[in-house]
């Protein structure tokens, strides 16, 4: 998924190499991640946080998602024991003791999480309906 | 005695010829080449630039005349309309934040073009190309002035209205147009009328206006019907430039073929990303509708843009790569703009609300497949937790697709309840995409899209608060910051309808109250 090359089409009439806008030294020590709570859209979108790479994973668990995620429904119920984590498609243990930097995690990382029986837009709730 | 043969007046097309095309001359102090270096560098080959056919045929003294007749009727009615108080005669003050969509993210486009045909209009060697960009570049600035008049009105009654081009600027969702627009003006001038003439105006134009004016005409609202009417003839003057430029061009030399198809593929998919915004507006905003993105979709893209392409294909041009997966996505992402905006409406400068129960049956009968199925249960928990007084705001920032600038919020095409991400790795850094097609943008052209400033991250850079704050430490209320920094007035401008002055004064003045405007 990462390895696609580019061909830059991009043509100017001089030398023309801009700096990249959001590469990691901007964001005072901290790195961007994204985080998405599979299947899970009353959340309209995957969100973005500054975090430092040293967090503990288990900060991120116990302090950040009940921010991110605590109005959803099911949240009470999530057993984090079972939770699958993946750094976009590669999935991966979480060491909740070890930082985010630790777990392979950088700058503009993007932690998907699926939680297995919590399965919010996937889950008929009769009547046609499915949840969210 | 004889009479005195009069001299015999000239017929349409020579005098048109005469005080256009004829003004031009070659240049002799500087070659041509230097004096206009912006037709050659995108690489399409120009061989004869007399066999443009120029679309309008107008001369600029009729173009006064008959602009000039149109502006007289147009201010009339805007004049009526403001004496009148006809603002009371509005469907219902919800539809007032479609016109704050309208002000706060197509005016400031109608702008933008001003300032790129103009560009235009300097940069082609073919005078009849150049004075067709001229007349454009005059029509758009006119666009942009009538609808700031036509809307002012509205401004003096309700909130959201004050500080559009400041936002535009600025405010998050209005990045999605103002990237599209930046990034066709920083285009070479070929691409630029391919992107705006052609795929913009040609193909989606009717997508745009035609809900916007009709949404208008359903709603009472006469101002901006008229200059609906008054802009029309203007709209079907470009329409005609983009399907006139893009056969020019094809027809030139083969070899601008591969360059042309590229650049269709990409303005047709941002193009279609930024009418995600209209869709929306379409279904959840209009309080009397009209009928649904999905059907405007099928009535104006897929059969007239299917017959198009059908015709293009003597060219070897094809229907555009995303067209496709836009015709999937017509039974979703109004539904998924709206969950957005209301969620994150009290960072934006209109109000949201749930549809009403009858407006729901009616997206149940509009999208059979997909509203009940995947959306309504959001729609009723929401309005649950309101009832309880706990509207619900999301208060924590959304990823954003490096390309659109959307909310990742699109689905998998064939997946509706998985998040549709895409990246890929550029000089050390992640980039993420919402689509295919917004991901092959970046990969065609990386360096341009590198640069892209995103809302969301611009916030976490520090550079979206006033400067009495720290960046690092935006105490207690960030998004509270960041709004004083907009130039939003938090809570007034934004936030549910239900709780709103727009509401409360609306209902007082048409009850009768002889009232000041709250909130001012």
């Amino acid at each position: 998924m990462t390895t696609q090359k580019t061909v830059d089409f991009l043509k100017s009439l001089d030398t023309y190499e801009p700096d990249a806008s959001d590469n990691a030294d901007h964001f005072y020590n901290n790195w961007l991640i994204y985080i998405c709570w599979e299947n899970h859209l009353m959340y309209c979108a995957p969100f973005c946080v500054p975090l430092p790479p040293s967090l503990p994973f288990g900060a991120l668990v116990g302090d950040l998602m009940p921010e991110l995620y605590g109005e959803h429904p099911e949240f009470e119920q999530i057993d984090w024991q079972r939770t699958k984590w993946f750094d976009s498609d590669k999935q991966f243990r979480a060491d909740f003791g070890k930082s985010l930097e630790h777990h392979g995690l950088r700058h503009k990382s993007l932690i998907r999480f699926n939680t297995p029986a919590l399965e919010g837009s996937r889950v008929s709730k009769g009547a046609g309906q499915q949840g969210f | 005695m004889e009479t005195p043969v009069r001299k015999k007046k000239l017929g349409l097309k020579p005098r048109y010829t005469a005080m256009t095309r004829d003004l031009a001359w070659n240049t002799t102090y500087q070659p041509m080449e230097k004096v206009f270096p912006y037709d050659r560098y995108e690489g399409i080959k120009i061989h004869d630039w007399d066999k443009w056919e120029d679309p309008f045929r107008l001369t600029m003294e009729s173009y006064w005349k008959y602009q000039g007749e149109k502006e007289k009727k147009l201010y009339a009615v805007i004049d009526a309309f403001a004496q009148t108080n006809s603002h009371l005669a509005i469907s219902d003050a919800r539809y007032v934040n479609a016109l704050k969509l309208f002000i706060q993210g197509v005016t400031p486009l109608e702008y933008y073009a001003h300032r790129g045909f103009a560009h235009l209009g300097r940069h082609f060697t073919g005078a009849g190309a150049r004075v067709a960009a001229q007349m454009q570049s005059v029509d758009e600035l006119r666009h942009y002035q009538t609808e700031v008049h036509a809307i002012s009105h509205y401004n003096k009654h309700f909130n959201g209205m004050h500080d559009p081009v400041r936002w535009y600027d600025n405010v998050w969702y209005l990045s999605v147009p103002k990237s599209f627009f930046e990034d066709a003006f920083s285009s070479g001038p070929f691409e630029f009328l391919t992107a705006i003439s052609f795929s913009f105006e040609y193909v989606l134009t009717n997508l745009l206006f035609v809900p916007f004016m009709s949404g208008a005409a359903h709603n009472g609202d006469l101002a901006t019907v008229t200059f609906g009417f008054s802009a029309q003839s203007d709209e079907s003057r470009h329409m005609t430039l983009g399907i006139e430029c893009i056969k020019f061009m094809l027809e030139q030399d083969p070899d601008n073929v591969p360059i042309i198809q590229r650049w269709i593929d990409k303005w047709f998919w941002r193009g279609f990303r930024l009418l995600t915004l209209v869709a929306m507006m379409q279904d959840y905003m209009l309080p009397k509708r009209v009928m649904s993105w999905k059907e405007a979709w099928e009535m104006y893209a897929e059969s007239n843009g299917s017959a198009l392409f059908k015709d293009l294909s003597r060219y070897g041009i094809r229907e555009p790569k995303g067209w496709k997966e836009a015709c999937l996505a017509k039974d979703h992402i109004s539904h998924q703009a709206w969950s957005t905006f209301y969620q994150y409406s009290h960072a934006a400068s209109f109000h949201t609300w749930i549809p009403k129960k009858n407006e729901m049956q009616w997206l149940s009968k509009k999208y059979p497949d997909t509203f009940d199925k995947h959306y309504r249960s959001r729609f009723e928990h929401w309005r649950e937790l309101h009832k309880q007084d706990e509207r619900w705001f999301n208060q924590y920032l959304p990823m954003l697709c490096q390309i659109c600038q959307v909310p990742m919020m699109f689905t998998e095409p064939d997946d509706p309840t998985m998040i549709s991400f895409r990246e890929m790795e550029y000089k050390g850094d992640k980039y993420h995409f919402c689509s295919d097609h917004c991901k092959e943008i970046f990969t065609n052209e990386p360096r341009k899209y590198v640069q892209a400033l995103l809302p969301v991250h611009q916030i976490y850079k520090g550079a979206c608060y006033p400067d009495d704050i720290n960046p690092e430490s935006p105490g207690d209320s960030p998004i509270r910051e960041v709004l004083r920094y907009y130039g939003v007035n938090g809570g007034q401008d934004n936030g549910d309808f239900d709780s709103s002055h727009d509401k409360q004064n609306f209902a007082r003045w048409i009850g009768g109250e002889n009232v000041k405007m709250e909130g001012r």
